[in-house]
């Protein structure tokens, strides 16, 4: 036994000592020589017929698909088709959901409970707190899922997203990232969850880091709505009414370039700080085109995109609803919880052209974005003590007219400002935390979870209070 | 409620302070130039770091025969001969090195931690080459940064995952963890004859100046060079093919083997980046330059020396651009491109291939 181990070091050393001689380059030469092998053997072996063809008809198509005139507005156009479509065919069966879940179910829910003597509390907590606060992530966040995911997977089946980040890429490489983040970023508008996930694309290390911390800047489907509403509201008023509907669309794609913006930013300051020296490589396959299996694509991604939606509405949207529902109810001498918080935070959030029921919707709307604009109806209605208007303290509710709305906000203090800051604070603020978990997942490192949660939040305090403070110095 | 009422401050006011609050904490927070980062810094001078470093120079002499006083030490360490007096005095103590007339030379004692540091600094100079986008010139402080804090058993587990490399990025030999190190192989390039062929071994990274000209002229272990004219302040030669002209003082940082029997290399690379499309062109080479993992994914892609490349696609933008390698159209961009080297094929050979 020893005579081995000593032979054993002997030999060791003299490889070691032997490696010396050979050089650095002996692993390059090894890997070289195989492909060489390998390569002569398919040559004797293989032979090709009619390649040729099929490969020269992928070489029109991306002709067209890159050129340089083009190349961005057709992928420009291919997107606007994609977001139109998820959002004109998500109305009617959004509005279906809402009105069996919430308009039809509750009620029966609630009755239900009645007839069978439940506690006040007791039915308010589950009902009205957890089952609405679901039936609200179901109605709002299913549909456009089950539209855009599966179109998305359909234009990667078809070979095209891969051009797409091949043309892109230039754009990304000068803020240090990957073209594939243009991917990713597309797929943030959907969900950032999905988008975070999505990241696992980009092979390259610092790259897939940057896509997953910045990918929260894409204003996704849950937060959408919330833009579209107080745009009506805020900004849609300032014009006349026929082109209201024009200008208030604009201010929502404006937030949402805008959120493009700051991604590359982030993305550039990232790479060029913390992220320095991480190691990053960069390559693209470009698959050919081929015909993309329609049916067993729509399939596995409405059935996987649909869990994914239950699955959040379950385990995080439930648990908040009755955080939600609790605060609202249980109270400290003669205010609830809600109203504690919002007083004492009114003051301070005023620097940044928010108020105190904006402020207390985000920290318990964490888990879903889908539920801030009800709540925050809630907690206006709670906190300045209208009367007729809502279905009761701590029951999310949402109004079928637009004007309705704005009297309640109007009510609540809101100014024009206020509309401009929360529009700019929904999209930077931290994400939802089925992302925060995904992000976890899938960094494996408390450290960055903790940054990508936090970072956006501070940036988005910043903005609104230059917003604010830049605001208040032309209109004192 | 009015915001007027209750903002009691003048929104300018506000302004300023939000604005000096940025201000400040980038001043704080600022990578590399930020007082967090000065603090950083100036915390690991230590007195260990000037010891650590003071064998690691004075085996370095040693290992180069060259010659090695308080001077030299001072300098090379960058601080007051009397300091470096002080830290001798100190290595005297704990019996690290012995002083004979103004001989300084490392007890066997002395030897080991030096090679214990040096295979530390080296193991990690080429972890940051291979495995991080730290830039070239930054691998030397980086690493010299670095040594004096890891555990030798970090490295060591450092060094297992990257296969026990043998040779620093540099092209200097990492010692064994038993202390062992090759012979010193090569001459300096400012000491070799006209008409010589060699490669390149060794490119010397101190002092940090001179080393950070020679990256920028494209210079690095493995290149073939050929000494064209010798004159009294500067050398002419051919690296892979492309003229280049050191003074005396540069040449001495590079060391070259010589090389009697291996064909001399008369044309410059043409680079895959300088390829139109529909161009065809046989892989020659990848650049030492490319290294780590970007240069395992251009090879596992299918670049390597003998493979056939076609261009195929520029995107929108001109960059990356579409290569057909090996049945396969893949994006890669032109800082890429440029490190991969290629022979044009000329009309008649395509119709072969």
């Amino acid at each position: 036994m020893e005579n081995t181990n000593s032979k054993r070091e002997e030999i060791l050393a003299a490889a070691n000592a032997a490696r010396w001689d050979m050089g650095d380059t002996f692993h390059d030469n090894i890997i070289e020589s195989i492909y060489e092998d390998a390569s002569r053997i398919a040559r004797k072996v293989v032979q090709q017929k009619g390649e040729k063809e099929a490969y020269s008809f992928d070489l029109k198509v991306d002709k067209i698909v890159t050129s340089r005139w083009l190349g961005f507005p057709l992928m420009f156009l291919l997107l606007a088709v994609v977001f139109w479509i998820t959002v004109a065919g998500a109305n009617y069966p959004s509005a279906l959901l809402a009105s069996l879940l919430i308009d039809y179910l509750h009620p029966v829910l609630k009755h239900a409970a009645d007839a069978i003597h439940l506690p006040w509390w007791l039915s308010g907590v589950l009902i009205d707190g957890g089952y609405l606060s679901m039936a609200w992530v179901i109605a709002v966040m299913l549909p456009p899922m089950a539209i855009f995911f599966p179109i998305f997977t359909l234009l990667e089946d078809l070979g095209y997203l891969p051009r797409v980040a091949f043309n892109m890429d230039s754009l990304f490489r000068k803020a240090g990232a990957h073209g594939k983040q243009a991917l990713t970023m597309s797929m943030g508008f959907g969900c950032n969850a999905a988008g975070v996930v999505a990241a696992r694309v980009i092979d390259s290390p610092r790259e897939r880091l940057i896509a997953i911390i910045t990918n929260n800047f894409s204003l996704c489907n849950g937060r959408w709505p919330t833009q579209i509403l107080i745009a009506s509201i805020f900004i849609g008023s300032l014009v006349p009414a026929q082109i209201a509907g024009i200008v208030s669309a604009g201010a929502v794609v404006s937030i949402a370039v805008l959120g493009i913006g700051f991604s590359l930013l982030v993305s550039w300051s990232l790479s060029k700080s913390v992220l320095r020296g991480e190691a990053s490589s960069f390559s693209l396959e470009l698959p050919p085109y081929r015909p993309p299996r329609i049916w067993q694509t729509l399939y596995t991604s409405l059935i996987d995109r649909t869990l994914i939606v239950l699955w959040r509405a379950l385990f995080f949207a439930v648990p908040a609803g009755i955080v939600i529902w609790l605060v609202a109810n249980v109270n400290i001498g003669d205010l609830s919880l809600a109203e504690h918080f919002i007083n004492w935070s009114n003051p301070w959030a005023l620097f940044f052209g928010l108020n105190g029921v904006i402020i207390l919707a985000y920290i318990i709307a964490i888990p879903a974005n889908e539920i801030v604009i009800p709540t925050i109806l809630m907690l206006t209605v709670l906190s300045t003590k209208l009367s007729g208007i809502g279905a009761g303290s701590g029951v999310m509710f949402e109004l079928d007219s637009v004007g309705d709305t704005a009297n309640i906000l109007h009510a609540g203090g809101w100014t024009l400002l206020t509309g401009i800051n929360l529009m700019l604070f929904s999209l930077l603020h931290n994400p939802c935390s089925t992302t925060i978990l995904t992000i976890y997942k899938e960094t494996k490192s408390m450290k960055w979870t903790v940054f990508s949660t936090f970072m956006p939040i501070a940036l988005g305090l910043i903005v609104t209070f230059f917003t604010t403070q830049i605001w208040n110095l032309f209109h004192m | 409620m009015n915001t007027q009422n209750i903002l009691q401050l003048h929104p300018g006011w506000m302004l300023a302070t939000g604005l000096a609050a940025i201000v400040l904490l980038s001043w704080f927070f600022w990578p590399q130039k930020g007082a967090l980062a000065m603090i950083k810094t100036a915390r690991a001078t230590k007195e260990r770091v000037h010891l650590e470093d003071a064998l690691k120079f004075m085996f370095d002499c040693e290992y180069k025969n060259t010659p090695c006083n308080l001077n030299s030490i001072a300098g090379n360490l960058n601080i007051k001969p009397e300091k470096a007096g002080t830290l001798l005095e100190r290595l005297l103590e704990m019996d690290l090195i012995r002083m004979n007339e103004q001989q300084i030379s490392l007890t066997d004692t002395g030897k080991s931690y030096a090679l214990r540091v040096i295979r530390v600094h080296r193991i990690w100079e080429r972890y940051l080459a291979d495995e991080t986008s730290v830039s070239q010139t930054e691998w030397h402080n980086e690493a010299c940064r670095i040594e004096h804090h890891v555990t030798v058993e970090d490295t060591e587990k450092l060094a297992a995952q990257m296969g026990n490399p043998v040779f620093d990025p540099h092209g200097d030999p990492i010692p064994t963890p038993g202390g062992d190190l090759p012979v010193p192989k090569g001459v300096l390039l400012s000491e070799i004859k006209e008409g010589a062929v060699g490669r390149i071994i060794h490119i010397e990274d101190e002092p940090k100046n001179i080393y950070e000209q020679l990256v920028v002229l494209g210079l690095y272990p493995g290149m073939q060079v050929y000494v064209i004219d010798i004159s009294e302040n500067k050398i002419t030669f051919a690296a892979d093919g492309e003229e280049c002209t050191l003074t005396p003082l540069f040449a001495s940082q590079i060391t070259v083997e010589l090389l009697s029997d291996e064909q001399r290399i008369t044309q410059k690379h043409e680079l895959l980046s300088a390829l139109e499309i529909g161009e065809k062109a046989e892989v020659t080479g990848i650049s030492a330059n490319c290294r780590g993992q970007q240069r395992r994914r251009l090879m596992d892609l299918g670049i390597v020396p003998g493979s056939t490349v076609t261009v195929v696609m520029k995107s929108a933008s001109g960059d990356p651009i579409g290569y057909r390698v090996m049945g396969t159209t893949i994006g890669i961009r032109k800082n890429q491109a440029d490190h991969v080297f290629v022979h044009r094929k000329r009309k008649k050979e395509n119709e072969y291939a």
